[in-house]
């Protein structure tokens, strides 16, 4: 193993797309899907990437996952160069994507991760002891038989979890991995990856999400990363500490008609600090920054103005949503315009 | 779930030729596994189409009053349209199947060569394909009292393993061209079933092309397979091959060699390609 | 909402032909014309624009005649090249036209394992309001029409290469049309029979059509008089209704140039027709059956959307 204390290193990594649909026929047109990303995450540490569809952060951990070369750029992964050292990276590192599909269906659940094992240079009686034991852990033992074809989503992505993490990689990627998955099973997997990462100090993770919560509780550090760039990198108590000198409301109205005029927004009231609007069917939902709380009087007189009324409200600490509004202005579950510069690849 | 705690030691990783090997057979497992055992019926039905063709042509050589060893001559043929089939539908095309499934790019991502996933298909795809050929070629035999002379058994053999390893060195290399031509590979693979049984003589002689068609057909290496077996199988009739059987056998081994070099050129090239410009790898819709 | 017809915005035609199809109003109130509309449509895009055109009309044109050139080689290399004898256009014939037998047969299973394993639609399809074996028959009926395609080119080419004697006086048009309607009827309720087992298949259901009508190639004397046949062979293919199509086929355009064999001497066109008649017949009411026990076995058995990812 190299001796850096470095994990995972990336120095203003760009990746430019060639896509169809230039103005001419035929001609190509580039998308912009990483803009420079510069990161560093030690060895241990359980990284997370947080962003929107669209943000760039699959086609990063592609590129560390060696199955992409970055435009222009290095990238690291213990201390190897993943553009040149594409086979030495392979040994330490594996993947696992939520909604992942491989295997093959007429294969059991045993059978399939064998084979996966041996593309990894395994012998039987290792993969066979540590195969046991990953499948009870994860819960699939009694379904070691089963064609895989025959599997819920659920046990599909237990498999895969197997399928990452049996060949005892130093460092792993987890791109979206509890997506589509219910609560229990993403409350497992979540488990899993906090022991994995529990029981060896040298293991690194590096975990993409867009569910927030998940990315508070397991990462030890995260990147928030939109249009390719990485707007801010630090622990989730850091950056939710930057919003302290904030007061947060959470708002339910009835439903807020269009201002009369560019004057007569929310975010025009005095002590406003930005707003997010949220129609629903019945109601609008409306999260308020505000310099303090004295500044609630005037908003509501104002939103009572426009004839909506208040049906709830709340006060909250702030949330790692709420530094993601922040920083890049809108919500996490709004996707990255497509006109802009990134593409989920 | 419950916690992860391992109590079995870190997980030895093996490279060179022993992850080589590992690779190999865990991909020819599940076409091992898979199609003999699991689905048993697949069987059936890669044996009958070939059965039923070969059986047609054996009545057309009988409509039209055709020596007897034409009948063998066909009946040959029609046991080696399997290895096409095979090499086409369950090699050559197999990579795009892979993209598409979402596994290809676990091989990629895992440090065991791709080079050895595919050869791990081609040994899968020979077992399968070599119980179907013997079963059309027992089963025409019997059924038309086909007489064998053979004249050089280690000949024989030589010539068949010779043929098999240049076969399978080019689906190998069609895996990788197939998969770079995606959605099209389906076509390609189409265009090169009939075509290839006309041009090969899958079905006649070889030599009623003519000698430059027959030597434009060389290329693929089941034409002097099948043209030298044909006059080792039937010693009378050495007459009707296209070369000489030792000329072939030369010309074979070069095959193999070529292809299989090829075969891992173009592998490299295309993982490059695909890491550089983002597809090839992943599924695309 | 039930609605097939497809939404888009004022002054796009994105489905051109089939659109201005699915805008009259009697396709309107039927769904099964709706869905057979867009099956074919859809077997159209699939099968055509997709490839290079090129390469499609490679594909369409270069498959079929190299089929046929086997046998001409076969032929040739026995016979010395004798392509004016009544057999070799018998042989000749019986090949081109069974590109479309082929096309019916195997359309409609490829397409059930087409959307389940490759493109991976069936979920939204078998839950959408489409009428699924109207559908399929359109996606059959795409397949025939490239089919065709090819069989016309193949003809074509024996004409003016090697003296097919087709000419405007041997071609018996009533019969001719009335061999095309009651065989293709007959041929896509046995396609349809095929492509609804089918669904009980896994990924080798791709062959279940080509494997049934390469066994049929062999007993309908699509190459070879059936006389040739030993005769318990011979009796199978007289309960096909490919057999008695082909027959016809070539009836109706070889008319006095075809070569009269023993098998059916006892049969003149009306008692042909008549045969393909009851068959049609015969086999759409067993397509109806056979199609809806299907359909509910692969619903217990949760196989509609089957992915076996071999």
């Amino acid at each position: 193993m190299s001796s850096t204390p470095l994990a995972i290193e990336t120095h203003d990594v760009r990746r430019i797309y060639k896509i169809r649909g230039g103005k001419r026929k035929g001609e190509a047109k580039t998308l912009i899907a990483l803009d420079g990303v510069s990161l560093e995450v030690p060895r241990g540490e359980l990284f997370g990437l947080l962003g929107p569809n669209g943000a760039g952060k699959t086609t990063l951990i592609k590129i560390l996952a060696t199955l992409l070369l970055p435009s222009s750029g290095t990238a690291k992964v213990d201390g190897l160069d993943v553009t040149t050292q594409t086979q030495e990276v392979r040994r330490r590192i594996s993947m696992v994507s939520g909604g992942e599909t491989s295997g093959f269906g007429l294969l059991t659940v045993e059978e399939n991760l064998w084979m996966f094992a041996r593309f990894y240079g395994l012998d039987n009686k290792t993969i066979k002891s540590r195969l046991a034991e990953m499948m009870q852990m994860v819960g699939i033992y009694d379904r070691r038989s089963t064609k895989i074809s025959d599997l819920s989503t659920g046990l599909r992505q237990k498999m895969n979890f197997i399928r990452g993490f049996i060949s005892d990689p130093s460092v792993v990627f987890l791109d979206e991995p509890t997506l589509g998955l219910d609560v229990t099973a993403a409350r497992d997997v979540r488990g899993f990856v906090k022991d994995w990462m529990a029981q060896n100090p040298d293991r690194t993770l590096l975990l993409t999400t867009h569910y927030m919560a998940e990315a508070d509780e397991l990462c030890d550090r995260l990147a928030i990363i939109d249009r390719g760039k990485t707007l801010i990198c630090d622990t989730p108590e850091n950056l939710k500490r930057r919003l302290q000198s904030e007061t947060i409301f959470h708002l339910k109205i009835q439903p807020l008609r269009k201002p009369t005029s560019p004057e007569n927004v929310v975010e025009a009231v005095p002590g406003v600090r930005s707003v997010t609007i949220a129609d629903q069917t019945d109601f609008s939902e409306l999260r308020l920054s505000l310099q303090g709380e004295e500044a609630l009087p005037a908003v509501l007189s104002h939103l009572s103005g426009r004839g909506s009324g208040l049906l709830s409200l709340e006060k909250r600490e702030p949330t790692l949503e709420d530094v993601f509004i922040q920083l890049v202005g809108r919500r996490l579950d709004e996707d990255t315009n497509l006109n802009g510069t990134g593409e989920e690849r | 779930m419950t916690a992860f705690k391992t109590t079995s030691p870190p997980a030895a990783k093996a490279t060179g030729a022993t992850l080589f090997w590992r690779t190999m057979w865990a991909r020819a497992y599940p076409r091992i596994v898979g199609s003999l055992i699991r689905e048993r019926s697949w069987l059936f039905f890669e044996t009958v189409l070939p059965l039923a063709a070969t059986v047609s042509y054996v009545f057309v050589y009988q409509a039209v009053g055709a020596p007897e060893e034409y009948v063998g001559f066909v009946v040959l043929g029609g046991a080696m349209t399997a290895f096409w089939l095979n090499i086409l539908w369950a090699m050559a095309s197999q990579l795009y199947w892979d993209k598409e499934g979402g596994n290809l790019e676990i091989y990629v991502l895992s440090p065991g060569p791709l080079m050895a996933i595919l050869l791990g298909m081609a040994v899968g795809g020979f077992v399968m394909t070599v119980t179907r050929a013997a079963i059309i070629l027992i089963v025409c035999s019997l059924a038309f009292s086909v007489t064998y002379t053979i004249s050089s058994v280690p000949l024989l053999i030589a010539i068949f393993v010779l043929t098999m390893i240049a076969l399978y060195g080019m689906g190998m290399m069609f895996a990788a061209v197939f998969l770079a031509s995606g959605r099209e590979a389906w076509h390609l693979a189409n265009l090169l079933q009939e075509p290839i049984y006309l041009a090969s003589g899958f079905y006649f002689p070889v030599r009623a092309l003519g000698f430059w068609v027959a030597a434009a057909s060389s290329l693929i290496p089941l034409t002097l397979g099948m043209d030298g077996m044909r006059q080792l199988l039937f010693a009378g009739d050495a007459t009707l091959g296209f070369l000489s059987v030792e000329v072939e056998a030369i010309i074979l081994l070069i095959l193999s060699v070529f292809f299989l070099a090829a075969a891992r050129f173009m592998l490299t090239k295309l993982e490059e390609i695909g890491r550089r410009e983002g597809r090839l790898i992943e599924r695309r819709r | 909402m039930t609605t097939l017809s497809p939404v888009r915005p004022e002054g796009e035609r994105p489905m051109g032909f089939a659109d201005r199809l699915l805008s009259l109003p009697f396709v309107q109130r039927s769904d099964a014309l709706r869905s057979f509309i867009l099956g074919a449509w859809l077997g159209w895009q699939i099968e055509s624009n997709w490839a290079d055109p090129l390469l499609f009309a490679v594909y369409s044109f270069a498959r079929p005649i190299a089929s046929v050139m086997i046998l001409v080689v076969m032929y040739s290399v026995i016979t010395d090249g004798a392509t004016q004898q009544p057999i070799f256009a018998y042989i000749y014939l019986g090949n081109a036209l069974y590109i479309i037998v082929g096309g019916v047969l195997g359309g409609i299973s490829w397409a059930v394992i087409d959307d389940r394993e490759h493109y991976r639609t069936a979920k939204q399809l078998y839950t959408s309001p489409l009428v699924g074996y109207a559908y399929l028959c359109g996606r059959g009926a795409a397949r025939l029409l490239i089919g065709a395609i090819s069989t016309i080119i193949v003809t074509v080419f024996g004409v003016l290469l090697f003296g097919i004697p087709i000419t405007i006086g041997s071609i018996d048009l009533p019969f001719l049309i009335a061999s095309i309607m009651l065989g293709l009827t007959s041929l896509s309720g046995l396609g349809l029979i095929i492509g609804a087992i089918s669904f009980q298949l896994g990924r080798n259901a791709w062959q279940a059509g080509e494997l049934i009508s390469g066994a049929l190639y062999l007993f309908t004397g699509a190459l070879f008089p059936l006389d040739i046949l030993p005769p318990v062979l011979r009796e199978i293919g007289l309960i096909f209704p490919a057999t008695y199509w082909l027959e016809a086929m070539r009836r109706a355009l070889l008319g006095t140039n075809m070569i009269g064999f023993p098998t059916f001497a006892a049969l003149d066109n009306t008692a042909i027709a008549f045969i393909l008649l009851i068959m049609s017949v015969g086999l759409w009411v067993s397509a109806a059956f056979v199609y809806r026990w299907s359909m509910r076995q692969a619903r217990e058995k949760g196989v509609i959307d089957l992915e076996t990812n071999y």
